[in-house]
Order: structure tokens, then C-alpha cells, then sequence
């Protein structure tokens, strides 16, 4: 395996896209966004290189319902994907996986990490319960999400799992609990997809890392675009500050939060200040989501994948055990006297509880909502950034918006700096932007363009459904191993071997050591076969003689009965009157000898015993004899030929001569056409004429 | 030229002791384990000692002292000052049981092979990974990858694969293939011929019943016990194997809705089962699969009562139960003083679960028949009272002083020294001169009886010259601005530091203290070692029962021999065991398999040539690959080129190559090819070993005795007379093979 590493390392692919024609289709990268080009939501990004297929993240757009909020899956064959690679659980990138799984033909392997497993499954459930579509839009059921569990794998940050010859690990990226960047590697091209990723550590996460290796294309989130983020520390006195202002005022706080991710982050914050603030304790801060309560238990286990600061906590005492925070039901639970915090879902207002609580609390101009996270195009949380005179509530009245509206990103995308910075690190020759609206993707791509102006750097930023072509010209590197790598050969010196491949891997070997060096074993088949015969051995041995170069008869004494080897590779014994044996090692030159030995004892048999004189030519006999074969084929295949002063074969057709030397075979003719013929025609005319020589 | 690799053990070689290997790989020297023993015999490590300092790496298989126990000691006196690699669970649970034994060892004697401290700074710079990350190391380690990988037997247990330039070095020592509740199985079979497999012959000679059997009976013993009115002692280790036995009870208890307390008791053992709980990931498939349906943490237990003191236990005093204690030894700790109590109680049933070490109190308890009785030492831990109390505070006293008086002496001397050479020319005369050496030469146990005061007079001899002599005396000039006198705002800051920094200490290592640790940690008052030996009649019951959760010897050679590794280095056995599985290796497995004694270093390095080639596009477009299992497979011509000095290239031979000998490629099983046959339509029966074709024909495979298992190609035999079948049957045979 660390060869391919180490050997990738040294040579990395160079892309010619120039020379694109010459090159093979299976050179061809391409990558394909069925989700989230250009868009964001429902992120899933086709690649294909060398015949293998690797699908990330199978998410729906929050805006839309039922297959309309689908990635464009039509636009590939689900049969073909190798290997399909989640990177966290949020829905915009994990909820259409049952109905990939289940309603479609995929049959490849399923990656996630263990606290993205355990989360998805909690929030599936949830989303198919709190989205109340009517059946026949209902991308899946409950029953489909339990199936899909049983084809789920996982993977565990930095470990390196190899599938079809399909490399891949994965390394944290910060954005949620669980939340994995992914390399994968075919055949030493590397292509990193970072998925939803931040570089800042905060209260429970650690920061994404840097990947060691440079990829070769990065496929990167582009949320945020150009914007920067503010520093931590002025966020979240921001975000206490409104809360704090408004509810000494005697107003609500509205916070739309998704249930997990981010809310764990904001409920840390929160509980921490009304520690820190006594004259609050009377306030209730309420979190109303099951969800996240059902998700504490992993939130509580999987502490090795958060940072070491919450590690440090957890051995005191759990931090995730709120002090200041209880749950909320519902709204029908909800004693809505006086000042109160509350945190519920979803956080794009597009239903449910924090709609309900929207709905009721807009029209005050004490309250507020603050608004903590990116919103999705198209959902009313979008909508009021902008502050509008008036809303329209779930009833369809319209409403005046008078309650303050504040916008304070905790969301852990990466922003400009986090995106230039990462990017400068890594210097990946290919950059593929997804996830990201248009206009902010397009001057994210004009930033990097200027960024990365004096280097080689391409990028991308492709529409769903279109695709992007690279082309790597791949160096394939063999190891020569065993018997066959005793010397290194100089230049013209011949390397002959079985040459095996192994995923991407080459390795060229001798015969004897491919027992050694794979699972793969070879074996000797020794044929032995009696024919009756019942004449004499002489006989055989004659007319052997007559059709082989080399027929040995090795003398009796070794071996016991009269024995014939033709060509050291056919065995005879005359073992009895009736019957001779045949004993060789099978390989298709052997039997074919094997056979015409077979039919030509079957004719002696046939023909009786004869007689036949026994007549030596002599070699000068044998030499005139050839040159009159030969010269007659020469003349039945060229025409004019007749035999020249110095002893060759004169050839002329039409205005060229050849003149053909029949001792050795030499040709010398102006045409190099008439020549070359010549030549094959002279070389068949020997093997047929003279006897099968010894290989 | 492949990898040079030498092996030498330090350690565990020919025996049961602690297993410690030195693996070098181009130079590098990788430390494989670093084990002590339950009785921390520093004799045992001196061939440790002398190679410590030139170690570039260590890696942990186990958390168990056997695997890690000399980390401390090693650090501390050694120099040992590699990093050391191990994945999270061991790095954990090794830290965890190493505070246990340290903890136990302390409660009864004055232990100062290492410290909590030396503990901790050994695992601070442990580098955890996670299964099969392939971790590159750097600087004189290039090109070197580790990866570890599941071994079974422990949480976290590692079998380590080595590679450079493709070439394997596997290290697996106590591997269990076997799935358990709480742990997957080894992938050790997963691996395909690596260049030297190192891997131990513990278990060569030793055969396990059915595990489903096992566990009933290891149930059953414990109920009838239980039944009886006695108590179950089950010795275990800190956090190893004891959590594969709390799941079998823990389940056991479930199913049969029993009410008989289960207490496991170590010094650590809330903080394992904690930690134990975020260790999900490390965990069976099964385990993993029931907490993302369910959210129930196995490790969340309703029937084990954690305790971590063993008064706790005195409220169940008369009432049977079940107690899981660390120290599988027996030698100190709560399992040797709970063993004392029971073992006079013929109701009672102290039931072993892995064999003890060697030397040990529970060795010699395992032996058949048991002993009738014992010889053991009761010490313990008393705080002092009367005399001796004040005797030590004496002591205290006088060390205190000792130390403060030097710190005075040296501190005055200092100071005279810079007021005299400040004074020099005018108070030469009056000032007396201070002798620092007389200080220190008079005797030291008078002046720990004169005081402190007495100390102010030593030492001083006053120049005979003077005639009043003085002290010197320096006037403080201090420094006076307008609103008084100028002070540095820092002296008067309370020092917060020296506390904090305790705390962060602690916390970077993320060790819930547990009581009883903070107590023995923070308890300062005065204590020693009581001790008297007395001998125990053994009445109650003893049961050995294998619960150790390593491969057995049947199934560890057939596993090896799946590996077929190129060399095999065997360590870690009685002598018998490891002859027997070297014998048994070197004919089934392959020739090459080495045993060396400790300090023996052996040379496995590969025989095995090997070089770089690039292949060119024209070769590539005309080879045509054939698919076998995983492989693909072709014969192919080519020229050698050499582009630029170092990279050859392979190009199409000019002209047609020379035929070459033509190769079956294929594995042929008779029986796979009889039932072949059959499908075709043609008679076949085995007899005598040969498979009977239609008739005539007999197809036979040849086992040469020197072949098996060796490298060479299978011989098979088809025979018969000249007849239809015959080719029939040929041809067949030959499609079960790729002609090449």
C-alpha cells in the first residue's frame, strides 16, 4: 500500500488537457454536481476516473419537497457508483441516502462516520415525522431508514479503507459533530471533498485539519463566498448582548436553530452566560426539540471526536448536562408569560415550532429573533434578513414584522480567509467550487482567480448536472519483484514476465514466484496416455526422425524400456507389445506434437508393418532439393524468378528486382514492400520444407 | 536489495515473561512493546536498558502491563525518550491500569520504581491512531509507514503492520480471531504474505472448548456458588479482559433477573467503565449497531456496582456476590486481600480467568492439586500514631530544616560574597568572615539536633584580627519617587500559577481522578508499611476457566498459515510451545522461521530483489489482462530503456519475442473440479486418492512432501488411454486454469 503512496508522491499525474485526444477515456476525471452546483442544498457531487465511481453526499434541498428536492440522480446510473461517501448528517447532505439505498439501483458501499451513523438515524426519523407531505411525495418511510442502517458502513477519521481499488480516509472538518472531509485516492490521483468544513475551533469542535497530501482537485464549499466572518469572541458578545437587551426589556428571544449542530454550540454559549450572570437565573431558556435531547446520549459518547477542551470538561462533569436550559415539548406546553429565550426548530421558519412562535411573537417590537446560522434561499428566515413591513403567517394573513430581526453567523462554514487560507496551504492544481449561490460562488471565483493568478491553478464552478472534465495522463509504475529483478537491466535488454495487477498496483514476476507474491498459484499438468501399437519401436523412431529435428533416444539402460524424447518434450516408452505410453507436460506446443506423434503411430498401426528402405540423403541432396522448392513457390507467387549468376533467386516484378539469398534468408530489393514480402513468404517456405526445428 | 530487518529480543523469548522486542528496518529501531510484570522485576529489563537510548519508536499492542508496564521505568531511568504509538484505548486503559498497579503497589510497600508523575509524563507523548490509519513517520523514519490494526484479545489491541517500500513487517502478538461481545476479531488474516510476520507461541500447545459451552459453564460454576451462600472472586485485569467478563455477567444477570450484587473493584475502575463507554468506535459491530438503533451504551451497567475501596464491601459482608478485582496476580492489591479473606471459606470460589504469571501467588494457586495452604504477606498501610508519629514529624522537621538551612547558607553566602566584594576595601576589617565550607563539614547529626539556631553560629570563625566583631550589615536603599517608595507590582501579585498549572496538568491528561487516587495522592499524613506474614488454608474452591480471549494453538497455525509470510520470527512461549509451533511451521508454512533468544539478534531481512520500472503507454495498449480473483493477470515481452538515470521504462520488444515456456495459472481443488465435472455430464469418483473420469481417466494431484506448502507449482497427473474422453476430459482441466 505505501507504495502507492510514496510512488504517487514522486510522480504526480500531470494534466495535459492539450493533448486530450491522444489520451484513453479512462484518463478522463470527471466530476459531475447533481446537487449543489451553483446552489445550496441538497450537495451531491458525482466523480468518475479510470472506471471507478465515487458519489459524495446524497442530501435534499430544505426549500423544496418530495422528489423535487432530490438531487438530479436521473443524470447517472446508480448501478455503477463504487463507493458513496457522507460527510455529515445534515439534511442538505444525508436525507435522500434511504431513498438512494432503497428506491434505486445502487448496490455499492456506504461510508459515514460513527457519530454521523448514530445521528442520522435520529434525525431521518424526524424529518419523515415532522414533514407532513402527503404519501405519494414521501421519498421514503421509517422502515426504509432502518434498512438503510444495515447497509451503512463505517469509518473512523484517518483510517484508510480501500474499496474496488478505491482509496479513501477521512479527516474532521469541524463544521458538526462527526463532520468528515474526504480523500479518496484511484490510482494515485487524489481528490479531496471537503464537504461542509470550518477552520475555527469553538466551544465543542475541533478546527478542520489540513490534509498532508496535496490533492490533486479539491472540491470545496463555497457558503459564504467572499464574506468573512466576525472573531468568535465578537459573535458571541453580540449574540448575548441582543439576547440580554431584549429580555430586560421584558421581550422574547426567538432563536430558529436546526435541532443539532450548531444548537449545541449555542446552547453551550447560553448556558455558560446565564452562569455567569445571576440577575438572568429567572429567565427560562427554553429548547424545544426531542431530537436533540435523544441525541445527547451521542453527544455524550462519541467525546473523542470533539476537541480537547470539552475532553477536558467531560472529565469533570458533562457539559452537555445544561444547567439553565430545559426542554420544550411543544407549544401547547409553552407558558408564554413574560421575558424568555427560546430555541427551536426549524431554523429556515418554514414550519413547526419555531413558525408557531414566529407567527406569535412578530408583531411586538420588544421581541426579537435572532437568526444564528446560514438560511437557505427560499425559506421566510431568508426572507426576513432583509426586514420586510410585513409577513405572511402560516394562516395566510399578513402580519406587520416589527419584531427585531439580527443576524449573527455561529454557522461553521468556512469564510473567505478560512477558504483562501486553506486552499493557499494545500496549492491543489484543480479547484472545484459547489455549495455556494451563484453570485457568491462567482466572487469567491473571482477572489481565487487573482489569488492564485501566478500558478496553474484552474477552477471550476459547474452547474448542476454539468460536468467537468480532467485528464491525467497516468505514469503506471511496475515493481519488479523475485527471480526476475536479480540483475536491473540496461537499455535493449528484454524483461519478459507475467505481469500482474492488483488494484492499481503493478507487479511483474517470474512464473515460478507468483506463488510467492500473490494468491495466485500455477500448476503442472503431466498428460500420459497409452496408444496401442503393437509394430516396432524402430519404426516410430523412423519416421519421428522423418518430421522432427530432434528425436533422442536415450539408451536403455536409464530407462528400463526402449524410450523415444521428441524435441525434450515427448516422452514414448514402448512399455508393452500392445500399447506405447506417452508421458509430456502440458502447454499447447507439447500437445500439438503430442498429437501428430498420436496420428502418426495410429497410421503405422493402420498401414501394417513395411518395409521401407532406409535412404540417408546426403545434405547437398537435401540443399538441391530446397532450392528447387523454393524456387518454384517463388515462381508460383512472384512470377519471373529464375536463378541468378552467383547462385540467387532473381525476382522481378513489374520494375523491381529482388535478389534473394536462399542459404541465409537475405533479401536485397530498392522496394522495401517487395522486400518484407519476400522475406514472410521465404521464412514459411523453410518451416515447411526443412524439419520442425528445435524452439 | 529489499528492507533490512533485524529482530532482537529484549524481552519474552522462550517463556511467559514480558514481552519486549527490538525490530530494526533500515536502521530505524522500533521498539515493539515495552511490558514489565506484576512483580516489576528490574532485572528483567536490562536488555532494555542497554538499547533504550538508540530507540526511534515505540509501539504498544495491549494496555496490559505485560505490553506497556516498563513505559515509566523505562522513561524514567532508561532515557527512553521516543515517541511511542498506540491507539486511543490503549493509551487509556494502559494508563489507567498503570495508576491501578502503581496505587495497589503503594498501599503496601514503599514503591519507587516510578511515580504517578513518571507515569504521566511516559504517556504524555503517546501518539494515538486509529485502526488502519497508515500513519507516515518522519525525519530518519522516511518512507517508514505504521498502521495498526485490530487484534482481538484487548480494547484497542493492535496488531502492527510495518511497511517500507512494500514490504510488510506484521507484528501480532496476542490476537484472538474469534468475535466476542465486545471485540471484532482479528484482521490478521487479511493480511497476504508480508515480508516477516513476528507473532507469539503462547498458545501453540493450548486447545479452548466451544465458547458457547465455556460461557454456560463459567454461569453455571458461579450460581452454584452463589446459591451455596459464597462468594465469587474473579481476579482480572485493570481494564482488559474484565470487560468482556462484566458483559457476559451483565447479560447473564438481565436474562435471568438475578439479584446477587456483581462489584467490580479496582482503583480505577468508575473512570474505566467511563472512558470504556466513549469507546464505542474501538468496539464489535454488534455493540456499535445496538448503540445507533437503540442509544443504549453497553457499557451502561444495571447489575456491576463500580467501587473503588474496599470498605464498600463491608456492608455485604455475609451476603453472596460476585467480585471482580485487579491484580489477576494476586499478589498485592484488593484481589490479594479479599483472597486471604475468602480462601478459608470452603463456600467460597476464587475463579481465575487467565493463567498468572509466572511466579505468582495465582500461579501457584493454578497449579493441580492446589496447595492446602499458602504462605502470604498482609502488609498495609497504617497512619502513624504515638511515637512514631512524633518520630517522623521529628524527621520531617529536620529534613525541612536541612533543606531550609542550605537554602539560607547558600542564599547568605551569596549574598556576603556580593556585599563583600561590593564592601570589600572598607569593612574588611570589621566583618567577620563566613566560612561556607565549615558549614557543610561539621557534623551533620549535630546540626540536626542544634536547630536552626545553633547553625547561625556554626561556621563562622571570626578573624582573629578583629576586635569587636560584627555581622556584616548592608543598608536596604531603597528607592523613593514622589509618591513613596517604588515598589514592583508583581511581588504582590498572590501566586496563582503554581496551582493552576497542577490542575491544567492534570487535565491535559484527562484522567478523572478518582477518590480514592486524590486521597492517596493528596494524603500527607504520615503513614508506613505494616507487614506480617501469615500462612492461609486454602478450603475454598479453585477454578481455572479460559477467558484470556486468545487465539488457541489450532487455530493461531491455521491463521499462519494463511498469512504464509516469507519469514516467521516466533517469541513469547514456554520453550515447548515454541519449538512446537517452529517445527510446525517449518514444514507446513515456509522455511524460514526463526526463534531467537534474548539479545539474539537475527537478520530477516528479504532475499527478495526489486526495482522500479515505468511502464509505457504502447506496452500498456497491447497487454491484454486476464481477471482472476482479484487480480489481473497477462505474460508480457518487453525492452528495457533507461529514459534518464534513475527511471527504467518498459517498451515494446521490436521484434516478435521468443516463445516462452506457457504457464497454467489457477488453483485446482479435486473435489471443486469433480463437481465440475458432474455437471458436465461425466462420471467421476474419488479412489485411492485420484479422481476416477468416466472410464479410463484419472486425474491425480501429487503432494510432494517437500513441495507442501512450499512456493512450487502443483503437479497434476491426467491419464488414460488414447480415447474420445480423454480429450474430453483435458479439456476441461484445462479450462479450470488460464493458459498464459
Amino acid at each position: 500500500m505505501a507504495s502507492v503512496v510514496t510512488g504517487a508522491q514522486n510522480k504526480r499525474p500531470n494534466p495535459n488537457s492539450t493533448s486530450a485526444a491522444a489520451t484513453r477515456e479512462g484518463d478522463q476525471l470527471i466530476i459531475t454536481p447533481l446537487g449543489a452546483g451553483n446552489e445550496v442544498g441538497r450537495s451531491c457531487v458525482y466523480m468518475s476516473y479510470k472506471g471507478k465511481t465515487v458519489l459524495f453526499d446524497c442530501g435534499i434541498h430544505p426549500a423544496y419537497s418530495g422528489v423535487a428536492a432530490l438531487p438530479y440522480f436521473d443524470e447517472i446510473d446508480p448501478s455503477t457508483i463504487d463507493v458513496l461517501l457522507i460527510t455529515h448528517f445534515h439534511l442538505d447532505h444525508a436525507a435522500s441516502l434511504p431513498y438512494f439505498l432503497e428506491k434505486t439501483n445502487f448496490r455499492g458501499r456506504v461510508f459515514m462516520t460513527h457519530s454521523t451513523k448514530a445521528i442520522y438515524r435520529l434525525l431521518l426519523s424526524d424529518y419523515v415525522k415532522v414533514s407532513k407531505v402527503s404519501v405519494e411525495d414521501m421519498l421514503y418511510d421509517e422502515n426504509d431508514i432502518v434498512r438503510s442502517m444495515d447497509k451503512i458502513e463505517v469509518i473512523d477519521f484517518h483510517q484508510t479503507l480501500e474499496v474496488n481499488g478505491i482509496r479513501f480516509w477521512c479527516y474532521t472538518a469541524g463544521h458538526v459533530l462527526g463532520a468528515a472531509m474526504f480523500m479518496v485516492d484511484i490510482a494515485g490521483v487524489r481528490v479531496l471533498y471537503t464537504g461542509d468544513y470550518s477552520r475555527e475551533e469553538d466551544r465543542h469542535l475541533r478546527a478542520a485539519e489540513v490534509p498532508q497530501f496535496t490533492p490533486d482537485i479539491c472540491i470545496i464549499e463555497s457558503t459564504y463566498g467572499v464574506q468573512l466572518h466576525q472573531p468568535r469572541p465578537v459573535r458571541e458578545k453580540r449574540f448575548t448582548d441582543v439576547i440580554h437587551s431584549t429580555i430586560s426589556q421584558g421581550g422574547r428571544v426567538l432563536i430558529p436553530a436546526f435541532a443539532l449542530g450548531r444548537a449545541q454550540e449555542l446552547l453551550l454559549i447560553l448556558d455558560e452566560y446565564w452562569e455567569n450572570h445571576p440577575e438572568l437565573h429567572n429567565i427560562p431558556i427554553y429548547y424545544a426539540s426531542p431530537l436533540a435531547k435523544r441525541c445527547m446520549a451521542v453527544y455524550q459518547t462519541y467525546i473523542n471526536a470533539m476537541n480537547d477542551r470539552i475532553r477536558t470538561q467531560f472529565a469533570n462533569s458533562n457539559p452537555f448536562d445544561f444547567k439553565h436550559i430545559s426542554p420544550l415539548k411543544s407549544i401547547e406546553n409553552f407558558d408564554d408569560v413574560g421575558p424568555s429565550v427560546v430555541m427551536a426548530s426549524p431554523s429556515g421558519l418554514q414550519s413547526g415550532l419555531s413558525r408557531q412562535l414566529f407567527d406569535k411573537w412578530c408583531a411586538d417590537k420588544k421581541n426579537a429573533c435572532v437568526i444564528p446560522g446560514y438560511v437557505v434561499e427560499g425559506t421566510l428566515a431568508k426572507t426576513i434578513i432583509n426586514e420586510p413591513k410585513e409577513v405572511t403567517l402560516m394562516n395566510g394573513l399578513v402580519a406587520p414584522l416589527n419584531m427585531q430581526v439580527h443576524y449573527i453567523s455561529f454557522s461553521a462554514h468556512a469564510d473567505c480567509a478560512q477558504t483562501c487560507g486553506f486552499l493557499k496551504e494545500l496549492m491543489p492544481p484543480h479547484i472545484v467550487l459547489v455549495h455556494g449561490e451563484a453570485n457568491e460562488m462567482g466572487r469567491l471565483k473571482q477572489k481565487l482567480v487573482s489569488q492564485f493568478a501566478d500558478s496553474n491553478t484552474k477552477l471550476y464552478t459547474p452547474k448542476n448536472c454539468q460536468s467537468v472534465t480532467m485528464h491525467f495522463s497516468s505514469e503506471k509504475m511496475a515493481k519488479v519483484i523475485g527471480k526476475l529483478a536479480e540483475k536491473v537491466p540496461e537499455t535493449g535488454e528484454s524483461v519478459s514476465g507475467l505481469l500482474v495487477k492488483k488494484g492499481f498496483t503493478y507487479q511483474i514476476m517470474a512464473p515460478d514466484d507468483l506463488r510467492v507474491f500473490s494468491q495466485l498459484s500455477t500448476a503442472n499438468v503431466t498428460q500420459r496416455i497409452t496408444v496401442p501399437y503393437t509394430g516396432a519401436f524402430e519404426v516410430i523412431k523412423y519416421r519421428l526422425k522423418q518430421i522432427y529435428e530432434s528425436v533422442e533416444s536415450p539408451p536403455v539402460e536409464e530407462t528400463e524400456v526402449p524410450t523415444l524424447i521428441v524435441h525434450e518434450r515427448v516422452t514414448i516408452r514402448h512399455e508393452s507389445d500392445t500399447y506405447v505410453v506417452m508421458q509430456w507436460s502440458a502447454d499447447p506446443i507439447s500437445d500439438m506434437v503430442s498429437d501428430s506423434v498420436v496420428a502418426m503411430i495410429l497410421n503405422i498401426g493402420r498401414e501394417g508393418p513395411k518395409v521401407t528402405p532406409i535412404e540417408e540423403k546426403t545434405q547437398e541432396e537435401m540443399e538441391r532439393m530446397a532450392r528447387k522448392v523454393v524456387h518454384s513457390l517463388m515462381v508460383s507467387l512472384f512470377g519471373d524468378t529464375k536463378f541468378g549468376e552467383d547462385g540467387r533467386l532473381v525476382i522481378t516484378v513489374d520494375a523491381d528486382v529482388a535478389r534473394l539469398d536462399i542459404k541465409s534468408g537475405e533479401v536485397e530489393c530498392e522496394n522495401q514492400g517487395l522486400r518484407e514480402r519476400i522475406k514472410t513468404a521465404f521464412g514459411r517456405m523453410q518451416g515447411a520444407i526443412r524439419p520442425i526445428p528445435k524452439p | 536489495m529489499g528492507t533490512s530487518v533485524q529482530v532482537t529480543p529484549l524481552s519474552g523469548v522462550y517463556g511467559e515473561n514480558p514481552l519486549c522486542y527490538l525490530v530494526a528496518i533500515d536502521g530505524f529501531n522500533l521498539l515493539m512493546d515495552c511490558g514489565w510484570n506484576d512483580l516489576f522485576d528490574p532485572s528483567l529489563l536490562q536488555p532494555l536498558s542497554r538499547v533504550a537510548k538508540s530507540i526511534d519508536a515505540v509501539l504498544i499492542s495491549h494496555p496490559d502491563i505485560l505490553h506497556l508496564g516498563a513505559l515509566p521505568y523505562a522513561r524514567k531511568h532508561f532515557g527512553l525518550s521516543a515517541p511511542v504509538y498506540a491507539t486511543e484505548p490503549v493509551y487509556r486503559l494502559g494508563l489507567l491500569t498503570m495508576y491501578d498497579h502503581y496505587l495497589s503497589r503503594r498501599q503496601i510497600s514503599e514503591f519507587d520504581m516510578f511515580t504517578l508523575d513518571d507515569i504521566d509524563a511516559a504517556f504524555q507523548n503517546v501518539i494515538r491512531l486509529k485502526y488502519s490509519q497508515n500513519y507516515h513517520l518522519s525525519e530518519n523514519g522516511e518512507g517508514i509507514v505504521i498502521a495498526p490494526h485490530v487484534a482481538g484479545h484487548l480494547l484497542g489491541g493492535t496488531i502492527w503492520k510495518i511497511t517500507k517500500d512494500g514490504e510488510d513487517v506484521v507484528y501480532a502478538v496476542d490476537f484472538n480471531h474469534r468475535k466476542e461481545r465486545h471485540l471484532n476479531g482479528t484482521v490478521l488474516e487479511s493480511f497476504v504474505r508480508p515480508a516477516v510476520l513476528i507473532t507469539d507461541a503462547y498458545n501453540a500447545l493450548n486447545n479452548q472448548v466451544y465458547k458457547r459451552q465455556r460461557d454456560q459453564e463459567f454461569i453455571d460454576a458461579i450460581l452454584r456458588v452463589l446459591r451455596a451462600d459464597g462468594t465469587v472472586l474473579l481476579p482480572v485485569d485493570t481494564a482488559g479482559r474484565v470487560l468482556e467478563l462484566i458483559l457476559i455477567l451483565e447479560q447473564y444477570w438481565a436474562q435471568q433477573h438475578l439479584s446477587f450484587p456483581i462489584f467490580f473493584l479496582t482503583n480505577v475502575a468508575s473512570s474505566t467503565v467511563e472512558y470504556v463507554k466513549s469507546f464505542l468506535e474501538w468496539m464489535s459491530d454488534s455493540i456499535a449497531k445496538s448503540f445507533e438503533h437503540t442509544r443504549d451504551n453497553a457499557f451502561l451497567l444495571k447489575y456491576v456496582t463500580l467501587i473503588i475501596n474496599k470498605s464498600d464491601l463491608e456492608n455485604y459482608a455475609g451476603v453472596p456476590k460476585v467480585v471482580l478485582t485487579s491484580m489477576a496476580s494476586l499478589e498485592v492489591g484488593f484481589s490479594h486481600d479479599i483472597f486471604v479473606e475468602l480462601a478459608t471459606d470452603a463456600k467460597n470460589l476464587v475463579l481465575f480467568t487467565e493463567r498468572g504469571q509466572f511466579g505468582t501467588l495465582a500461579r501457584m494457586l493454578q497449579v493441580d492439586p492446589p496447595p492446602k495452604a499458602v504462605k502470604v504477606t498482609m502488609s498495609k498501610r497504617v497512619p502513624l500514631v504515638g511515637d512514631e508519629l512524633k518520630a517522623y514529624e521529628e524527621e520531617q522537621e529536620k529534613i525541612k530544616k536541612e533543606e531550609a538551612v542550605k537554602k539560607a547558607s547558600i542564599v547568605k553566602v551569596e549574598e556576603v560574597r556580593a556585599a563583600s566584594s561590593h564592601l570589600s576595601e572598607s569593612t574588611k576589617g570589621d566583618s567577620m568572615e563566613i566560612d561556607p565550607t565549615s558549614a557543610t563539614a561539621s557534623p551533620k547529626a549535630s546540626s540536626h539536633f542544634r536547630g536552626q539556631m545553633d547553625i547561625l553560629i556554626d561556621g563562622f570563625t571570626p578573624p582573629s584580627t578583629s576586635v569587636a566583631p560584627m555581622f556584616p550589615f548592608f543598608e536596604n536603599t531603597a528607592e523613593w519617587d514622589d509618591f513613596g517608595e517604588v515598589i514592583n507590582p508583581d511581588d504582590y501579585v498572590i501566586q496563582e500559577e503554581d496551582s493552576n498549572h497542577m490542575v491544567g496538568n492534570g487535565k491535559s491528561l484527562d484522567v478523572k481522578p478518582d477518590e480514592a487516587s486524590v486521597h492517596l495522592l493528596l494524603d500527607s499524613t504520615p503513614s508506613k508499611v505494616v507487614s506480617h506474614e501469615l500462612t492461609v488454608q486454602v478450603k475454598c474452591a479453585l477454578l481455572y476457566m479460559d477467558f484470556e480471549g486468545r487465539s488457541d494453538g489450532r487455530s493461531v497455525k491455521s491463521i499462519i498459515s494463511h498469512v504464509a509470510p516469507l519469514k516467521l520470527v516466533l517469541v513469547h512461549g514456554s520453550a515447548e510451545a515454541t519449538e512446537h509451533l517452529k517445527m510446525h511451521c517449518a514444514k507446513h508454512v515456509c522455511p524460514h522461521v526463526y526463534a531467537p533468544q534474548i539479545e539474539e539478534t537475527i537478520d530477516v531481512t528479504s532475499d527478495l530483489c526489486a526495482y522500479k520500472v515505468q511502464l509505457s503507454e504502447k506496452l500498456m495498449s497491447n497487454v491484454l489482462f486476464r481477471k482472476m480473483v482479484e487480480n489481473e493477470i497477462s505474460w508480457m515481452d518487453s525492452v528495457a530503456e533507461k529514459t534518464n538515470e534513475k527511471v527504467l521504462t518498459l517498451l515494446p520488444p521490436p521484434s516478435a519475442p521468443p516463445t516462452h515456456k506457457s504457464v497454467l495459472v489457477g488453483d485446482l481443488k479435486l473435489a471443486d473440479f469433480k463437481q465440475y465435472l458432474s455437471t458436465k455430464g461425466v462420471q467421476v469418483e474419488f479412489a485411492g486418492g485420484a479422481l476416477k473420469c468416466g472410464e479410463h481417466i484419472t486425474v491425480r494431484k501429487i503432494s510432494d512432501s517437500s513441495q507442501k506448502g512450499g512456493t512450487g507449482p502443483q503437479q497434476i497427473v491426467i491419464e488414460g488411454p488414447l480415447c474420445e474422453d480423454y480429450y474430453k476430459i483435458r479439456g476441461h482441466l484445462y479450462s479450470q486454469f488460464y493458459l498464459l
